[in-house]
């Protein structure tokens, strides 16, 4: 069979014929938002929002919001690219090194230079679309496995960011950086969230409204029948992960002008790569590919960070921090199942997976 | 008959070619490994130095790396991945270590930790057979739970300095010059083997990774098999955990992380196919050393171990070109490949051979 399987769209509401009586539409309306996971995440977001702040009133001040969203944005946008890779069937391991890469690169010439802000803002862009296309080039020309490519360059980018440190780190950046890292466009809302949502949207728009948007969700559902349908799935795939390293990029900029340091092992010790895959998959973007879309992983990012913010006040251990990513990571991809409720799962031992029967 | 579920690739390449492409490749990652070895030997006189026993004593730097690859490779075979193994190994060892401190016997601590090793896996196994969760997905999630375990078990000062006994067995002792590491490797690389090339069930287990629905048509118990391999590679990473302990006589809630990559890249190299299906136990196992006297090499050089990371990452990719090349010259085209992996099965003989 070589019929095209139809993309579905991030959110495609659940196809119900209209009912005629008002209110019924109106209820269906209602439980077909709540079947997109990006409504769903926004709901757990208010909700555990709500439940601090009632228990804990110092929750719901300004700063800790303010906090809360600055802290997700870096995620968010490497979130964002993530997802444009997932969504094509692939997947980027070297997220981390390229962030760092970025990060160190533009850091030391503006620490030592002075080098302008917008400069090194380009600069960010540049090394990491330059790095993206290394990870295009292996699986899309060469033709390895995007997991094990991404693998190599990631200790190959890795690599090389110590090799570029030399020993030294990024203590400090110029005013005007760390001036643009903290400031804010109102009270709640950081300029950096505004970049970070300014991007999110772009990628929307992006895969929803260009023919190589759409060609993304294509070739992750089904790769072969996208060839067929004269999909250039290469060149669409080089793409991706050409996009991913330049948001990575945009990321270590945003890191650096909000941390405002950089090291050898920037971006790989805060576990960028796992955080922004978590990311993705809590906003309902499944690792098969051709389902999900960048507004749920930049949801996921903010619910993320809240989460991680509220295990704070509920004075939890820091290092139980992974744990509460991993819980939320099997929370989403259980709830992920469609149909076959897990009680029924749990009855049957060992149940062979539909899908095995073809 | 069992012929219309077998992809059209399967048929085009006999066993017996698809063995070939193994054993071409095995010899392949050998002949690097003695010209690693060769090259350090040749070019670095501190390695020269060393000596026979002083290289064999290298292996203890990374014989855990290959234990976890070699369970790694068994859950690669069936098609998934398990990527908790390195937050598994931490676990284990500080579990290990707990208890020792604790006051209980060493050996009893170490029954303990495998235990829950085991268990660990289990538990990777139950989601992946049972709620039918892609197993990045799962292990993703698990490998952030094992790794807050252990912080947690270990505290803000782990115990170290174990019993001289334990740390002779687990760590740097030897049997005359072959270290001890080296023999517990041998016993378990010779018995994961055995059991993959060897048994019915091991055949169940590759095949699971070449096509799953075959595989239940012959009979294959593909659910509790799958469940089996994630077992195992959570024994065999607790089996690492312990051994890494008793090398560096100190238990850490991180030691593990640095060993997962390295681990997938020993299987890859040891030309597993990473959509499984495909590959052998032996390569594994050459692997490891290949990489192993790499890094160990390296290091001995001078060099920092990012940048040995980094030479290992490279070397990856150019065995994999070099991989991919050969299987093109042998008409095993990706295409083929990427189809048996995503599910194109239903696709008519007609229209692919076309």
């Amino acid at each position: 069979m070589t019929t095209l399987s139809t993309p579905s769209a991030p959110a495609t509401p659940a196809p119900g014929a209209g009912p005629l009586v008002p209110g019924a539409a109106l209820g269906s309306v209602a439980i077909g938002l709540l079947r997109r996971r990006e409504v769903q995440l926004l709901v757990a977001i208010v909700g555990l929002f709500a439940l601090c702040t009632a228990l804990h009133p110092q929750f719901g001040v300004t700063s800790n919001i303010a906090f809360i969203l600055a802290d997700s944005v870096t995620i968010m946008i490497v979130a964002t690219g993530q997802t444009i890779v997932v969504l094509g069937r692939g997947i980027d391991l070297s997220v981390s090194p390229v962030l760092g890469i970025a990060v160190i690169a533009i850091g030391f010439p503006a620490q030592d230079n002075n080098l302008n802000i917008w400069l090194a803002l380009l600069l960010a862009l540049i090394i990491g679309a330059g790095l993206g296309m290394g990870n295009g080039f292996l699986v899309s020309v060469v033709g390895i496995p995007p997991i094990i490519a991404t693998l190599a360059t990631l200790t190959i980018y890795g690599g090389w960011q110590f090799i570029i440190c030399g020993g030294e780190s990024v203590v400090s950046v110029p005013a005007t950086y760390s001036n643009f890292g903290n400031a804010n466009l109102l009270p709640v809302v950081p300029w950096l969230l505004v970049i970070g949502v300014g991007a999110v949207a772009a990628a929307y728009l992006f895969l929803t409204r260009t023919v190589t948007g759409r060609s993304i969700y294509a070739v992750g559902s089904n790769a072969d029948a996208a060839f067929r349908a004269g999909i250039p799935v290469r060149r669409i795939l080089f793409t991706t992960y050409v996009i991913c390293g330049f948001l990575a990029g945009l990321a270590g900029f945003i890191y650096l002008c909000q941390i405002g340091s950089g090291t050898s092992t920037s971006g790989s010790d805060s576990n960028t790569n796992l955080m922004s895959i978590a990311a993705a998959l809590i906003g309902g973007t499944t690792l098969l590919g051709g389902r999900g879309g960048p507004v749920g992983s930049a949801l996921g990012a903010v619910f993320l960070s809240e989460a991680l913010q509220a295990m704070i006040s509920f004075r939890i251990n820091e290092l139980w921090d992974p744990a509460g990513v991993g819980v939320l990571i099997l929370i989403a991809v259980v709830a992920d199942r469609k149909g076959a409720p897990v009680r029924q799962l749990l009855r049957q031992p060992f149940r062979q997976p539909a899908r095995a029967v073809q | 008959m069992s012929l219309s579920v077998t992809s059209p690739a399967a048929r085009r390449a006999p066993a017996r070619t698809a063995g070939r492409q193994e054993t071409i490749w095995v010899a392949t990652v050998a002949v690097l490994l003695v010209a690693v070895l060769a090259y350090f030997c040749l070019a670095v006189p501190d390695f020269r130095q060393l000596g026979a026993s002083g290289v064999l004593a290298l292996c203890e730097g990374f014989l855990f790396t290959g234990l976890i690859a070699l369970g790694e490779a068994l859950v690669i075979f069936t098609g998934e991945i398990d990527i908790s193994t390195g937050a598994m190994s931490s676990l284990s060892g500080i579990v290990m270590a707990a208890l020792w401190q604790q006051g209980l016997n060493i050996w009893l601590a170490v029954v303990v930790a495998l235990v829950i090793s085991a268990l660990g896996g289990a538990i990777n196994g139950l989601f992946v057979t049972r709620f039918g969760i892609a197993s990045l997905l799962v292990t993703l999630g698990t490998q952030f739970i094992f790794g807050s375990i252990a912080t947690a078990v270990g505290g803000n000062s782990p115990p170290y300095n174990f019993p001289k006994s334990f740390v002779d067995f687990a760590g740097t002792g030897s049997v005359g010059p072959v270290p001890d590491q080296l023999v517990g490797f041998a016993v378990i690389a010779a018995i994961v083997w055995v059991v993959v090339a060897r048994t019915r069930y091991g055949r169940g287990l590759v095949l699971i990774g070449y096509n799953r629905a075959a595989s239940r048509y012959s009979g294959v118990n593909v659910q509790r098999t799958l469940f089996s391999a994630f077992v195992a590679s959570g024994l065999l990473a607790g089996a690492a955990g312990i051994f890494v302990s008793g090398y560096y006589n100190a238990a850490r809630d991180d030691i593990g992380d640095s060993l997962l990559l390295p681990a997938i890249t020993v299987v890859v190299l040891g030309g597993v196919d990473i959509f499984g299906g495909k590959g052998r136990v032996s390569g594994v196992i050459i692997a490891t050393f290949l990489l192993g006297f790499l890094f160990q090499g390296m290091l001995i050089e001078g060099n920092s171990s990012l940048t040995a990371t980094m030479v290992g990452g490279i070397v990856l990719v150019l065995c994999l070109i070099l991989k991919i090349a050969l299987d093109r010259r042998a008409g095993v085209h990706l295409r083929d490949v990427l189809k048996r992996r995503f599910g194109v099965a239903q696709q008519s003989p007609a229209v692919s051979d076309a």
